[in-house]
Order: C-alpha cells, then structure tokens, then sequence
C-alpha cells in the first residue's frame, strides 16, 4: 500500500493551512462567496440542504486500518458517528461545522489522506477496480497508475477550473469491475503484441443527464506515455469544452459533439507536443510507487477449519457463497462486507462498524481494505482458515449480511433525505425493497441483480447502468419512479431502455416484485442471470409484467 | 441558452442598460424594465416588509397587472399576512402569486419547523430559494427592492445586473438612501408595516427577525448573532448561490488606468499599459488575447513580440491557463500576463502555467490585498509537476 512520501505529506499539510487562511478571508469579506465556492469544492466541502457536507478520497478506493479508524474518529468527533461511503469510492460526512473542517481536514492529514478535489471543476478522485492486486483476472495492478495520476492531477495548475469536473477510472483486468466506461477517461491496463505494458483508452463516458459511454480513443499506449497522454487530452477539453451550458459542458459532449475522430487528431496533436515535457522523473516515481503495492506474502495454510464450517453452518455457508470472490490465490478469497443491511440506508457505516473492520483487516486482511463503487468495504486477502472467525465478528457488529451482488444490494444516491437538488427519495425506495425481498426469501433465488435508485436526473445513483434502474422525479408535486431495464457498468456498458410510463411511490415496489418474479418465470435454469434472460428475450416481456393491463389490452386485441 | 437565443446575452444587454439608464430616478428605471423589450418577460419579487411597499406603488401605477411573487415562508410575523392582503388590494395589484415551499420538501426536510435553528441558509433554501427559483423559472427578469446601503455586500449595487447569465436582476431603488424611502411613503400615504412602529425597521420570518436599537444598523435586526446578511436569493448556473453575486466582468473599462500589476515581489503599477494590440496586428510588440483566442494561430509569428496579455473574464474559467502553457511549449520566452478576474488563490496556478504577472484592477487589489498573493508566491514549493516532469 502506498505511503505518502515526505513531499505529499508536506503537501496536504500546506493545503490545510491554505483552506485555513481561505475559511478566515472568508469570514472576513476578502473572498466572495462565489470565489469561495471552488475554493471549497477544490477541498470537498459541499453546502448541502441541511449543512456543509465533506467528501474525502479514498484513493482508488484503498486504505489500511490506521486510515480506517480515523475516518470512525472523525465520525465520532466531528459529526454524528457515522459516515456514507459514495459510489466514487469516497466517504462523506453530512453535518461538518465550517470552522471544524480545517481541523478535520489536518486530522486526515494525519494519516496520509485528504478531500482534495474531491468536488469542483476539476480532475477527481482517481477511482480502480475495487479487486485491484487481489483478483485473479488481473493483467497487472491498476493502482500504481491510479497513484501516479493522483499525484500528477492535484493542484495541476492547468486543470483546476475546467469547464466541469472530470472523471478518470483504471481497472487492470479485462472484467471491468471500475465502471471505467461510464467516466470521463477510462484506463483499461493492457499488454501489447510484445508483452509490454500499456492502456487501452476510452474518452467521453459519463451517466447523469445526458447518459453516454465512452468511446475508444486509443487501442494502445505505452505505459510511459501515460502522463502526456492524459494531459494531452485534458489540454484539449479545457479549450474545447462549452462553457455556456453547465449541462453540456462534460467531456462527453465535446466527443459527441466534434465527433471521437476530430478529438483523436487533437489529440494526438497536443501529445506530440506534450511528451516533451516529461523527462523520465514520472517513471522513476512510477517504479518507487509500485514497490509499495506489492501484494503481501501470502503463506499457504490448510483450508480445512473453512470446509469445516462451511459444511456445518448454514448461515456462513450462505454469506460464504454470496460475498466472497476468487482471490489470485487459491488458500485466499477477498471478502465483500456488505453495507447494505436490508431496511438501512445503503453505504452508511457507524464509527464502530469502521472500527471492527479495522480491526479485522489488522488482524486477518494483511491491514488492506477498499471501499467499492457498489458502496461495500472488501478485505482483499483473507486466508480461508480465517473467514470463520471474522464471518462471526462481523455477524456481531451487524455487518454479516449476505446480499452482495443481489437484490438488495442496491446503489441509491441520497435523493431527497439530504441532496438539495433531489426531486424524489431514493433511500426509503431502497430500504423498501430489500424488506419486500427479505419478507419473500427470494433473495438467493434470484442471483445477481443490480438495482439502482437515482433521486434526480443527475443520476448519483448510476440508475442507468443498474439491470433494474430507477430513478426518481417530480411530476407536479409527486414523486414518480421511472424503471431502466437492461442497464450494464460492466466490460459491455450498456445503457438501461426506459420501460415506459413511471410509478408513484406506493407502486414501484410491487413494480419491482413483478418484474423479478417475470424474470423466475421466463428464465431457462438458476444460471440464466436476469440481464441475461433480457438479452435473450428483450424488453417486451418485462414491460409486460410492468404494465399487465397493457399487456392484456395486447393479447385481447391479437 | 434558451434566454439568451431571444434576446442576446445577459451580460450585455445589462451593461448596456446600465449605461443607458446611469443617471435616473428610479421610477424611470422601472417604467424602462417592465416595457423594454430586451428585458423580457418581468416579475417583481416582494417581501411585503417594511419598505416593500415603495415598489409595489410603483408597480400599481405604472401597470398593476405586473405579476408580483410574494414568499410565503409559511414563517411569517401573522401581521406580514395580514399587511400583504391589505396592500393589494388598496393597490388594485391583479397578479399576486403566493410562493410556498413544497409540502414534501417541507415534510422531508423540516417536519418540526426547526431547520432555521441549526441551519439557516439551508432552511432558506428550502423556504425561499428553491420555491423562488421555481417561481421565477418562466421569467427573463425579476424586480427587487435591495438597496446600496443596505450592507457590505450590497454597496456595489447597479440598476440591471446579470444574473448568472440567466437572468436580468433589476434594482430600482439600488441609490436609494433611507430617507428617498421615508419621504416616498409619505408623501405617497402609503400603508406602513403594523411592526414598524414597534421596533422592526426590516422585517423577515418571525424566528429570524428581533427588534432593533436605536442608532442600530436597520438590517442588525436580521439573523442576529449569524455572519449572514442576505438570504441568499440569487442564482448562478441555476444553481443558488449564498450572499450576493459578484460581478464577474472584466473591470479594467470601467478605471482604465489604475489597475495593479502582480509578481512575485508585488503589487506595481503597470508600465506597459496601452501597447497590446490584437492579435491580427502584425508587428506588434505586446499582443492581446481574448480567453477564446486559438494559440496555434500564433505558430511563427512569435518573433519579435515581447509580451502577451490573456484574458481572464472570469475566474473560474480556466483556458487561460492552457494558453500560456502552450505558448510556452511553442517557444514564447517573452513576458506573459493573465488579465481580468484572476484571484490571489490562484496566482500559484498562474506562475506555473507559465505566467509571470496577472493583471487585476483596484476593486480586486483593495479586496485581495498584497499579503493575500504574497501567500501563493511560493509557488515553487510543493509543486507535484516539477517532480512529475523532472524540472525541479
Ligand atoms: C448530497 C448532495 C449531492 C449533490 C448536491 C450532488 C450533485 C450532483 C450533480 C449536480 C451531478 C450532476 C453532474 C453533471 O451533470 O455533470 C452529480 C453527479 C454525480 N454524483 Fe452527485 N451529488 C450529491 C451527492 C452524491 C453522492 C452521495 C454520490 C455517491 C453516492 C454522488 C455521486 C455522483 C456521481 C457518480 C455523479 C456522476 C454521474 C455522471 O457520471 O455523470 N453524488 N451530483
Ligand atoms: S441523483 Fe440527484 S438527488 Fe441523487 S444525489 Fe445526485 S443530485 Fe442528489
Ligand atoms: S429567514 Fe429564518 S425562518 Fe425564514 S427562511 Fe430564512 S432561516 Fe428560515
């Protein structure tokens, strides 16, 4: 894991005392409250319904346990004790005073983090496969690179009021678990003919209003070329993209509007002059840089105290079954913790919670954990012999639920519960469904299933790539849930269809239960997934069951 | 943008306005908004405060059919209500339009009535901002009583202002001094506020208003104890923005020769100043780029030019930046100045794209003062790029 060198550190403490110094001039009247603004989202800190909001990076979604109780001190110290673990793998508190944030923002320093740029106009925090130097399908560890952009992209004196944030993804496998299509700039980690190390890059993806995915810029690049490149693109966009229409001004527009080949030449054409201005010193740092992601020393042990309770006990068997992935490592597994208890608000966790998943990485994980962009905490490398033990601690601090990649693992953006610009709920919504499934015992049944919940057209909660999506809005004063059907974040993004007409908020719960038990009836065995079933058959047979009356209007007048 | 389609850009249609409009009475300056053309579609928002009345006179006379939103807080004094009905009707106003938040919101986010205790920009985003904003959606323009003496933040004041592009804000009574208002009501034998007389000189939601001492600011009365002086009516991006909207335009026009010049040791006072030429001119020694300027066209016609200024209409529009990095990539070694609203927090991203001054006017200098840039002028420290690039 990586640790910050004498340099970052000094650099997030200047930082501190620079937002310090802002907060006061502030105060006193020599920065408006329109300068102050960027000046506060460049450190994380949102003015939200309620009260400020501060999000800070979890870098590629990596920390170890040191890191992990701050964030459960900070919590407890500066606001309610609990924090919300985002789908761009960041953690936000939702009720920081103004004046404590310096202090919160140096407690963070304290351990090697920071909230910098983790809202503006500028690049954010850089996001990676969540099952990065861990999975078994991976072609090398994504995170080295997420690191070096890290590094090059705070503070980049050119690229700090773009004309709208911007988003870059890296996943090192070719089972894209990072959403990489749906971000700004996509990294897929690649080897050329050779043997050699690059990327594969993908330009111009993104959800929101205007939902698109990315295109493919380049099939290859060198590995060494990865700075100037990125650059080179940024370059572009910061004088390409509109300025006049805050809604048009992603990266996405700028591709759909000059079309991939014209921005490929622009390209192409900054990078040749780019390139020159990188010596070598990236690389080096590179290098430093991924000694420090050395996956650790995995000793083999027997498996057999796993088989053992495996066999002998339901509950773990089950939680075994649906929250744990293949680790490179065949004694290993990566453990998904699920912060999707049903009936809770999916991606809060209380400091306590923090402080036994600590705890367990400390003592069982190698001191790694991730947060995902699904909104779990995972422990990427636990050995088998050890998951009973923590399957029974995290049984006891309520954190055992096994629902990873199912039904009630939902993604939803905080809607109207604490986003000023929610036109509908989204977590009750959610907390509504998963209830409606446990009551059913459906769950295990039904298998994977992404269901997504946006409170607004800006689409936090990815509801377009969510198999089911939904998303929230307003019609003359009601809340009305619109339904996605065959949505994908995956190596095949696709974007969900709408289904038709929405649901208000007492029908889209039964709306979903119709649709997932259509889905048990039409599917060929237990393996057909849902999205594979809607591939197979499409969309008429689920807008039929979404609309029975419509469908039985059809067959009468056949 | 849909509003600017049809009459052409806020900004400019604002300026305008207010060079055409610089030394009028008030009364003039609204006969002009409610029947120009370039302003568009117009309601006057209302309080039905203390002085509120003033517009609202006014609106009668010249045309009462002017839609008029009145903000319901639904935390109003009970005689705020009653004086608001008493008042259109003595006018014979015709388009009154109540203006509430939506119950939803209401019950979603303050069902106990008490967000105002915890948090008051947040409770007047939900009761004022957001149902206003709502309100205001079909309009091109919107009427408000705010005045130049009404504080700090309002001392700049003019007749139209843009509003985030989006809107045109017009201010009437901006020069207005207390006793226009005074004099105005009695002559006029306008109707005064029932809690005028005991002690409320500006009068908002009851939890957030308290009496006023004599020889008190007349606004001291308004969130008191809080460091906030406006409700944070105003939009930017659509989007609300707390306490007022700054001006966002270019200044040097307005005091051509006074502005300041910034380095790294300084203000100073600019020893260039006229020579920069458009870019079209061929020969010219110092050369003028507007932040919309395409760089490349400069390739080869870089000797001899000693110095290139860039715009910076606003700060938060950052290609300036990428300009001067680029001219410094195509071998421009003379002096490069960033010019407009660029801001003492970003003098270090300024120096390290390749800047070697900025350009501010004195509003700015006053507000940001030397020490304020002098912090930045380290810009060499804690630079991640140098240490990327293998330059430092
Ligand atoms: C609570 C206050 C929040 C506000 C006011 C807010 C506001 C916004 C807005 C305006 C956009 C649209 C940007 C655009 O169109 O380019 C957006 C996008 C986004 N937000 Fe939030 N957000 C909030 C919370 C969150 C949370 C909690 C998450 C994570 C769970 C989140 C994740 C995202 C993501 C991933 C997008 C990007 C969608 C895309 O790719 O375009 N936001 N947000
Ligand atoms: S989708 Fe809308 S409601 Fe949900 S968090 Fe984003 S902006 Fe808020
Ligand atoms: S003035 Fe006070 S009560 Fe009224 S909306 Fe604002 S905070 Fe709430």
């Amino acid at each position: 894991m990586y640790d910050y060198s004498e340099f970052d550190d000094a650099y997030v403490r200047g930082r501190v005392e620079q937002f310090r110094a802002q907060v006061e001039r502030r105060l006193d009247g020599s920065l408006t409250e329109e300068e102050f603004r960027p000046l506060r989202l460049m450190n994380g800190l949102y003015l939200q319904l309620h009260a400020y909001m501060l999000r800070v990076a979890i870098p590629y979604g990596t920390l170890n346990s040191g890191q992990m109780r701050q964030l459960a001190h900070i919590a407890d110290r500066w606001d309610k004790g609990y924090g919300h673990f985002t789908t761009r793998q960041n953690i936000q508190y939702n009720w920081p005073k103004l004046r404590d944030v310096p202090d919160i923002l140096e407690a963070l320093a304290d351990v090697g983090m920071h909230a910098i740029q983790t809202s503006g106009n500028t690049v954010r925090n850089v996001t990676a496969d969540h099952f990065a130097g861990a999975s078994a399908d991976e072609v090398a560890d994504p995170r080295p690179y997420a690191e070096l952009l890290r590094q090059w992209s705070t503070d980049h004196p050119e690229f700090q009021f773009l004309p709208r944030k911007f988003k870059i993804g890296v996943t090192g496998a070719p089972n894209d678990r990072a959403v990489i299509r749906s971000h700004d700039i996509g990294l897929e980690v690649r080897r050329d003919g050779a043997g050699a190390l690059g990327f594969r890059v993908f330009v111009g993806g993104g959800l929101g209003r205007t939902p698109m995915v990315a295109q493919e810029l380049a099939a290859f690049i060198p590995e060494r070329d990865l700075l100037p490149y990125v650059e080179a693109i940024l370059s572009v966009y910061n004088l390409l993209g509109r300025r006049d229409n805050k809604y048009k001004a992603r990266i996405k527009i700028a591709v759909h509007e000059h079309g991939i080949d014209t921005i490929r030449a622009l390209v192409n054409e900054a990078f040749a002059e780019r390139r020159a201005l990188f010596s070598g010193a990236d690389q080096a740092l590179l290098t430093d840089i991924r000694a420090q992601f050395k996956r650790p020393d995995l000793s083999p042990r027997d498996i057999a105290p796993f088989v053992a309770a495996r066999d002998a006990d339901p509950v773990f068997r089950a939680w075994a079954d649906t929250n744990l992935a293949a680790h490179a490592d065949a004694g290993h597994a990566i453990v998904t913790i699920s912060l999707k208890p049903q009936g809770a608000t999916p991606g809060d966790a209380t400091a306590a919670q923090m402080r036994v998943m600590a705890d367990l990485a400390e003592r069982y994980g190698h001191d790694e954990l991730r947060i995902s962009h699904e909104q779990n905490v995972i422990l990427s490398h636990v050995h088998r012999a050890d998951l009973p033990a923590v399957h029974a601690a995290l049984k006891q601090a309520g954190l055992a639920t096994a629902n990873v990649g199912l039904v009630s693992d939902i993604i939803a953006c905080p809607g109207m519960d604490y986003c000023s610009l929610a036109t509908a709920r989204s977590i009750p919504i959610a907390q509504e469904i998963a209830t409606r499934f446990e009551e059913l015992k459906l769950e295990h049944e039904v298998g994977p299933l992404k269901i997504k919940i946006s409170g607004c057209i800006n689409a936090c909660g990815h509801h377009h790539v969510g198999h089911i999506g939904i998303l929230g809005l307003d019609r003359a004063g009601v809340e009305n849930y619109q339904v996605t059907l065959g949505g994908d974040g995956s190596e095949t993004t696709v974007i969900g269809q709408r289904a038709g007409p929405g649901f208000s908020a007492d029908e889209i719960v039964p709306a979903v239960e119709r649709l997932v038990l259509a889905y048990l009836d039409l599917r060929e065995d237990a393996g057909e997934t849902f999205l594979q079933v809607f591939r197979r058959l499409g969309a008429q047979p689920f807008k039929d069951a979404l609309y029975p009356e419509q469908a039985q209007r059809r067959r009468d007048a056949a | 943008m849909q509003h600017d389609t049809i009459l052409g850009p806020v900004a400019a249609r604002a300026e305008a306005l207010n060079d055409g409009y610089r030394n009028h009475a008030a009364i003039a300056v609204l006969r002009r908004a409610l029947s120009d053309p370039a302003v568009g579609r117009i309601a006057l928002v209302s309080s039905f405060g203390a002085e509120s009345v003033v517009l609202l006179h006014m609106i009668s006379v010249l045309d009462r059919s002017t839609p008029v939103l009145f903000i319901d807080t639904q935390m109003l004094f009970a005689e705020t209500l009653a004086y608001q009905a008493e008042v259109a009707a003595q006018l014979g106003l015709s388009d009154v339009r109540t203006i509430r938040a939506r119950p939803e919101a209401l019950a979603a986010h303050d069902p106990d009535r008490l967000l105002h205790k915890a948090d008051t920009d947040a409770c007047c985003a939900l009761r004022k901002t957001e149902p206003l904003e709502r309100a205001l959606e079909p309009f091109d323009a919107w009427i408000t009583g705010r005045k130049r003496f009404q504080g700090q933040t309002r001392s700049h004041l003019d007749f139209f202002e843009n509003e985030g592009d989006k809107r045109l804000k017009v201010n009437p009574l901006a020069h207005w001094r207390p006793d226009d208002v005074q004099d105005y009501m009695i002559n006029n034998r306008l109707p005064r506020h029932p809690l005028v007389a005991k002690g409320y000189p500006s009068i908002g939601c009851a939890p957030c208003t308290s009496r006023v001492k004599d020889g008190e600011d007349p606004r001291a009365g308004r969130w008191r104890g809080q460091d906030k002086e406006e409700c944070g009516i105003h939009f930017v991006d659509g989007k609300l923005v707390r306490g007022p909207v700054a001006d966002d335009r270019p200044q040097e026009h307005k005091e051509p020769p006074m502005n300041v010049i910034v380095t790294d040791t300084g203000f100073a006072a600019d020893d260039r100043g006229e020579e920069f030429q458009p870019p079209e001119e061929t020969g010219a020694a110092a050369l003028d780029l507007g932040s919309d300027a395409d760089v490349s066209a400069l390739i080869g016609r870089l000797e001899g030019v000693e110095a290139i200024r860039i715009a910076f209409p606003a700060f938060s529009d950052g290609r300036g930046f990428t300009m001067a990095r680029r001219l410094r990539m195509m071998g421009f070694t003379g002096r490069l100045r960033a010019a407009g609203h660029v801001i003492a927090d970003q003098y270090a991203m300024a120096r390290r794209a390749g800047f070697d001054e900025v350009e501010i006017t004195p509003e700015l200098a006053r507000r940001q003062p030397w020490e304020q840039w002098q912090a930045r002028a380290d810009w060499r420290a804690h630079d991640y790029q140098s240490r990327l690039r293998g330059a430092g």
